[in-house]
């Protein structure tokens, strides 16, 4: 059917895209999602309860053998990064949203909390989130499933925080902790980054989208991976341009609105790539801001001994990974920096042992040694807010293709002095936690990483400043949208993942409304 | 040398890897390598070896058992390090020069002290020979350590990754206890 001209196409299917399509798809709208990967069955298709001792390498493969997918840089599979995601689920607050306006720095959203707030609202009804209500006020309480117990060792962290008045709450997750209509409530194997194969974690394949196949407006198309968006003579895109990941058939769709949603960098590239002689610099690039602005979450990491459970016996602790979160305590506290920083911690599965080569000694005390730190060993991770500067930002490696001879995105970026400055101060901070905690440093980072990709398609309300408005449309293009934590002008310190389900919600009303309203 | 030489780094820098972008935080290519095959491991040892020669895999076998030994549970070569460790070096021709080096090494510092090899001298004496490298090589990745630092802790970290991804280390010595169905999960009902 190359002839059909859909409602809607979509370019992604992972929050963001699988969000918004399975919205669109039951306002009754005709979807049209691309997705670049193959479809993974999570139930059948990833080594979810492997053991490393199955494979000669002792390394733990994403798929099982044979399925594809989740194995290269551009093309994952149908769901995108929620096969695989940990799942935490954070609502930014309103100092999120308007952080300039707190204290003077970087750049305030187009939009607030009270805006947002009904869309996490129905998100959390959609997808199912636990966690506890702690009624603090730099991070909302949401629509709740009963949370999860603490760990033993995350109380003993608890504990030490509490020593230096920081609290330590329940995490927050997109994972059921009672069963829903279709889902069966998590059992705690602590794989849930290996895929999860029942479901209790949210995925957007089989929360948002095959669900929605049932309304008959939606059409998923596998393997499909877009290089090229083509505008109009009236600034339109009007051709969404792709070809087959296995055959390189090429083929084109259409639609009256079109929808990036790749991850951060991929959406970034697409736009980049789509270059006319109307947007020579790139789609929907007028204001010269399209990459810039890039402001991944920057992590620091420890490994630690928790004394007090050094020589304890084994226990099944596995969990869902994370069962605690420590929420930025900074922002209210005497600094002198902007912004601020959260921790994850005790997230790690303990299939894997990869810290004992690095514990002291040999012999029958080294082995001992292991044995006992065992039951002790959690990771800390810290990461941060930072501002926009001008040496973060994502542009094209023209000089080095992907294997479809596509320029890869490359992400550029430095902190500034004041991201120094926190990033130094949240070190510190983990470090007193710890100590407090009686936890022994095993190592800890030497280089501040990224994690969460964030920003290069900010919104905002001036056409010169921002690539796109307050419904994620581009200013340049009208009916040309972006949902994924790209649009986002400030990262806030928490996890982006819940958010970009909640935009993606709005945004899909918004779409429908200039659907029905025959603006588009 | 260079693959190796990342390898601390690597290892810091996965620790900071969370959230979407890591499947799970230590069992990473850095620190296991990639693997293609599907073919399950075997605990006996094999007959097909890919780099050492006989003497050699003895010499390795004898380290590793000094590195992690019997205890309650077997040891290393008990475990089928060695040939985990065969396995690896073979696939690396920066670790094959220093593990050549490393046994040069280690057969000459043997004769000095008056045996005929490492494997003749009593165990006390082979202990005090690796003892001395094992400091230095915990003292972490240093731009100048010596060849024969770098032999040990090179053959320190397989040891130790090949010993707690097999059955016998992750299982029967750790007491790993995850990967099962739990109806809920446990209050901590420890004094703390």
């Amino acid at each position: 059917m190359p002839d059909q001209i859909y409602d809607v196409v979509v370019v992604g299917s992972g929050a963001g895209g699988g969000t918004l399509s399975a919205r669109l798809a039951n306002l009754g709208a005709n979807v049209l999602v691309l997705e670049g990967g193959p479809k993974v069955n999570t139930r059948t298709d990833f080594n979810t309860h492997a053991l490393p001792y199955e494979f000669p390498f002792r390394h733990i493969p994403t798929m099982k053998p044979g399925k594809p997918g989740y194995d290269g840089e551009r093309s994952r599979g149908i769901g995108g990064k929620t096969m695989l995601w940990n799942a935490v689920a954070l609502r930014f607050s309103q100092r999120d949203f308007k952080g300039r306006q707190h204290d003077g720095a970087g750049e305030d959203w187009p939009i607030d909390y009270a805006e947002l707030a009904p869309y996490y609202d129905r998100i959390e009804r959609e997808v199912g989130v636990c966690g506890n209500y702690d009624h603090l006020e730099d991070l909302p309480d949401g629509i709740f499933l009963p949370p999860v117990p603490l760990k033993c060792t995350d109380i003993a962290i608890q504990k030490g925080a509490a020593k230096l008045g920081i609290p330590v709450i329940h995490v927050r997750k997109a994972t059921l902790t009672r069963a829903a209509r279709t889902r069966p409530a998590c059992h705690f194997c602590g794989n849930c980054m290996s895929g999860c194969d029942v479901v209790a974690k949210y995925n957007s394949a089989d929360v948002h989208m095959f669900p929605a196949l049932k309304t008959n407006k939606l059409t998923l198309r596998q393997n499909s991976i877009v290089y090229d968006l083509a505008v109009s003579d009236q600034a339109r895109v009007n051709e969404v341009r792709y070809f087959d990941r296995e055959t390189r058939a090429e083929g084109v769709a259409r639609g009256r609105v079109v929808v990036v949603a790749c991850a951060c960098a991929q959406s970034v590239a697409l736009l980049l790539m789509s270059k006319s002689s109307r947007f020579p610099t790139g789609l929907g690039n007028s204001s010269g801001q399209l990459g810039k602005n890039f402001i991944p979450h920057i992590n620091a990491g420890f490994e630690v001994f928790m004394q007090d459970f050094i020589g304890k016996p084994s226990v099944n602790d596995e969990g869902f990974l994370d069962h605690a979160y420590i929420p930025s305590f900074m922002h209210a506290r005497k600094r002198d920096y902007p912004r601020s920083f959260g921790i994850q911690f005790n997230y790690q599965n303990h299939r894997a042992v990869g810290w004992a080569r690095s514990v002291k000694g040999m012999g029958k005390s080294y082995k001992e040694s292991i044995k006992a730190r065992y039951p002790a060993y959690l990771t800390f991770s810290p990461y941060q807010e930072m501002l926009p500067n001008a040496e973060s930002y994502i542009d094209l490696d023209t000089e080095n293709l992907d294997e479809y001879g596509l320029p890869r995105a490359r992400r550029h970026w430095q902190l500034s002095d004041s991201d120094w400055k926190l990033h130094n101060d949240m070190k510190r901070w983990c470090r007193a936690i710890l100590e407090s905690s009686n936890a022994q440093i095993h190592t800890e980072s030497s280089h501040p990483t990224t994690n969460h990709e964030i920003g290069g398609c900010r919104m905002g309300n001036d056409p010169k400043t921002s690539v796109l408005d307050a419904f994620c449309r581009s200013h340049d293009v009208p009916n040309l949208y972006v949902v994924d934590a790209s649009v986002f002008p400030s990262s806030s310190e928490k996890n982006p993942t819940l958010t970009i389900m909640a935009l993606a919600s709005r945004t899909a009303d918004h779409i429908a409304g200039r659907l029905q309203k025959r603006e588009v | 040398m260079a693959s190796y030489s990342s390898d601390r780094r690597s290892v810091l820098k996965i620790i900071g890897a969370i959230g979407a972008t890591c499947a799970y935080p230590f069992a990473g290519d850095e620190l296991y390598a990639q693997a293609t095959g599907a073919e399950a491991h075997q605990h006996t040892p094999q007959p097909h070896r890919r780099f050492f020669n006989d003497a050699d895999f003895q010499l390795i076998s004898r380290i590793a058992d000094l590195i992690i030994p019997e205890t309650g549970t077997p040891s290393a070569s008990g475990a089928g390090v060695p040939e985990y460790i065969d396995m690896m070096i073979a696939r690396n021709t920066d670790q094959q020069l220093v593990v050549a080096d490393g046994l040069r090494w280690l057969d000459a510092e043997a004769k000095r002290q008056g045996g005929s090899g490492f494997l003749d001298l009593p165990e006390q004496k082979q202990t005090a020979i690796l003892e001395p490298l094992c400091e230095l090589a915990d003292q972490g990745n240093t731009r100048r350590r010596a060849r024969n630092v770098q032999f040990f802790a090179l053959i320190k970290a397989l040891t130790a990754d090949g010993y707690y991804t097999s059955k016998i280390g992750l299982i029967d010595e750790l007491g790993y206890k995850g990967n099962t169905a739990l109806g809920s999960f446990p209050d901590c009902v420890h004094e703390h």
